[in-house]
């Protein structure tokens, strides 16, 4: 099993001989034992199984080495690598849109890490930013995501600064006549979207590229980067779940090695 | 502006810390003998700072890769900004005080630390009052107006020395000429005359110095690596502080044995070698001790330092000391990253990496540093290209604001995790 306990949600994955069994997502709490044995339990008994002791789990994600049933832990970066090879063995490039960082990776022919470029020092370009705006928007991230596709063109959004793109946001808002609503997603889509772009020039782009986070979830966005990329990216079904994959596959792995020793 | 009479415990605090750590690698059994001289060599350095004004001597303060084999000749007493700066970061672990008195003189903290806690140390009185601040251009701008500032905060003297950008005849006969001046100025403030049979005595000796530090270098290139994972640290340490002086040399000797013997003896510095790493600039002063324990955890040990400590060709002339100070200048490891990058320093990089069997490169980029900072995809790129990966540590050489040891350890984790999954 592979278990990443993120900052917002901790997502479980079981993995058996044929692929996923099941899944979960839940919502973390303020300690990351207890937000891993959430996810642990919910997504053994979504897969008919009881919590088992022996349960050999690999753990990642911010509060993943707080975890004391853990075997082992990994980095997210390996992980989402480890995991997006098994569900697009294709991909090169990963753009990584998490709750409190992002980040581009770059993974080799044999699905390894091979080298990334990270940013966990801003808001600007990760999901908090864009629950943050969706507040100030007063819609939901989907009626925000259907909106955009509206858009005749894309309002100037600082991509610097999560507070100073907050305050642009209410100038658009208030000013006479106001910023059409879709232009100004669409905007705000863009911030976070040049942000990325940035570390993808930094690292170079190679194709197929897959973007995965809860970040992903939002089309309008993977919209938004498809444009700026020239081309269509791959998002997996549940683009937030790919790290715990990746930390499932070690799991699996470190079993196979265990027990042929 | 003018500032407080020194604080009694910032020097003495490194002169201690120094103390315990010889008498630590002499009760510790299997410690090397050079550690020792290492330690021995930073509290006499220390102590003679200390006791300079009362053994009637001036203390020059002066920036780095500066020509202090002059200094060392005139008998007066040196003092290293920068590196006292790290010095007390690394013995104290705790600047605070000095960065905010820093920022109190209105330095803003987008500028290098070594030299604006200098200027805080002054201010604070954590660090004796240099008579003389000698200073140059090399390596970069904040260097050069670093000088000026010392001396504006503690009413000195000083010399600005004019060290050309590149390297010609005309250059160095400049540059020569400028040494010519500097010596003209320390014999006017001193009183003394220049001892030149001493200066050649310094030149001759840091040939030796180069020579043995070649032969570290060469030593390094075995598998297991027998330096230990930091130790490029006291390599330039030594340069930096001692150049050309008897207790360098005693150090690099003891050194180059012990090495010599633990490669014969196929001995590794850490219990298992896992990863052969190529260092780019400096890592944080405050986590000198941290690195240590994350390089024996992870066996990780750098093993070269293209612009730390690789000399460039050449030997020196004590018959002519003043042009060999001058083309010593131009031959210091650093000279060839921050001075003007040509192919040969980007091709030595490549050359270094075969050599010495490196998995991976770290480059500390120290936020105040501008220049060399601006390298950073310069060099990941040429080892790209030979399929060596590159981590790029955002960190700052003194501040420990910057980066905090979990952040780091959390890189240095997933970066060896991509080498071993490689």
């Amino acid at each position: 099993m592979g278990i990443d306990v993120g900052s917002l949600t901790t997502k479980a994955v079981v993995l058996g001989d044929d692929g996923i069994i099941s899944y979960s997502i839940t919502e973390s709490g303020d300690e990351a034992e207890q937000s891993a044995i959430a996810a642990m339990e919910e997504a053994l008994r979504s897969a008919g199984l009881g919590v088992d002791d022996d349960t050999y789990v690999v753990t990642t994600g911010a509060g993943g080495k707080s975890v004391s049933f853990s075997r082992q832990h990994k980095s997210v970066n390996t992980c989402l690598a480890r995991g997006i090879f098994q569900l697009f063995p294709e991909v090169r490039t990963v753009i990584d849109m998490g709750a409190e960082s992002s980040g581009v990776l770059k993974l080799n022919a044999r699905g390894r890490l091979s080298d990334w470029e990270s940013q966990d020092k801003c808001a600007s370009g990760t999901g908090i930013f864009l629950q943050q705006m969706s507040k100030l928007m007063r819609m939901s991230l989907e009626e925000m995501s259907e909106l955009s596709f509206q858009a005749k063109a894309r309002a100037e959004v600082s991509n610097t600064c999560a507070v100073f793109a907050e305050s642009e946001v209410i100038s658009h808002v208030h000013r006479q006549p106001p910023t059409p609503p879709a232009d100004l997603v669409a905007g705000i889509y863009a911030s976070m979207v040049s942000r990325v772009m940035v570390m993808c020039k930094r690292i170079g782009i190679e194709r197929e590229v897959a973007v995965v986070g809860g970040v992903a979830l939002n089309k309008g966005l993977i919209n938004i980067v498809e444009q700026e990329l020239g081309f269509k990216v791959m998002v997996p079904e549940v683009p937030q779940m790919v790290a715990a994959l990746g930390a499932a596959i070690i799991a699996g792995e470190n079993v196979a090695k265990e027990s042929a020793v | 502006m003018t500032a407080e009479k020194r604080r009694e415990n910032s020097v003495d605090a490194i002169i201690k810390a120094c103390r315990l750590m010889t008498r630590m690698n002499q009760a510790t059994p299997g410690a090397r003998q050079s550690d020792v001289l290492y330690y021995r060599m930073l509290e006499g350095y220390y102590r003679r700072l200390l006791q300079a004004h009362d053994d009637g001597k001036l203390i020059a303060a002066h920036t780095d890769f500066f020509p202090v084999e002059v200094v060392y000749a005139m008998d007066i007493v040196p003092m290293h900004t920068e590196v006292t700066t790290w010095m007390m970061t690394l013995f104290t672990g705790d600047n605070e005080e000095i960065l905010s008195a820093s920022a109190e003189l209105g330095l803003a903290p987008e500028i290098c630390t070594p030299h604006r806690g200098l200027a805080g140390a002054f201010v604070t009185g954590a660090v004796p009052h240099p008579d003389i601040m000698l200073w140059s251009n090399l390596v970069c701008d904040n260097t050069a107006k670093s000088g000026e500032l010392i001396m504006d905060v503690t009413g000195s003297d000083g010399f600005f020395l004019d060290h050309p950008f590149k390297r010609s005849d005309e250059e160095v006969k400049y540059l020569v000429e400028g040494l010519g001046d500097m010596v003209s100025f320390l014999e006017q403030r001193s009183g003394t005359e220049m001892d030149w049979g001493r200066l050649s005595e310094i030149v001759e000796r840091m040939n030796r110095q180069i020579e043995l530090i070649r032969e570290i270098n060469e030593l390094r290139k075995a598998v297991p690596t027998p330096f230990s994972p930091l130790g490029f640290m006291q390599l330039l340490t030594v340069d930096y502080l001692c150049p050309g002086q008897p207790e360098a040399i005693e150090y690099l000797e003891a050194l180059r044995g012990e090495l010599d013997e633990s490669v014969k003896a196929g001995r590794g510095t850490v219990s298992r070698e896992r990863f052969r790493l190529m260092s780019f600039f400096l890592p944080p002063m405050h986590m000198l001790g941290f690195l240590d324990r994350i390089a024996e955890e992870f066996g990780a040990v750098s093993v070269t330092e293209p612009f730390f400590t690789f000399w460039g060709e050449g030997r020196l002339d004590p018959r002519k000391p003043l042009e060999s100070v001058a083309q010593k200048s131009y031959m210091i490891p650093e000279m060839r990253m921050f001075g003007p990058l040509d192919e040969r320093a980007i091709d030595s990089i490549v050359d270094c990496a075969g050599q010495y069997r490196i998995d991976g490169a770290v480059f500390w980029a120290n936020v105040g540093c501008r220049h060399t900072c601006a390298t950073i995809k310069l060099f990941k790129d040429v080892l790209e290209d030979i399929d060596v990966p590159m981590l790029t540590v955002d960190c700052d050489v003194v501040d420990p604001t910057v980066a905090s040891e979990e952040e780091v350890r959390d890189k240095l984790e997933q970066f060896f995790e991509l080498l071993g999954d490689r």
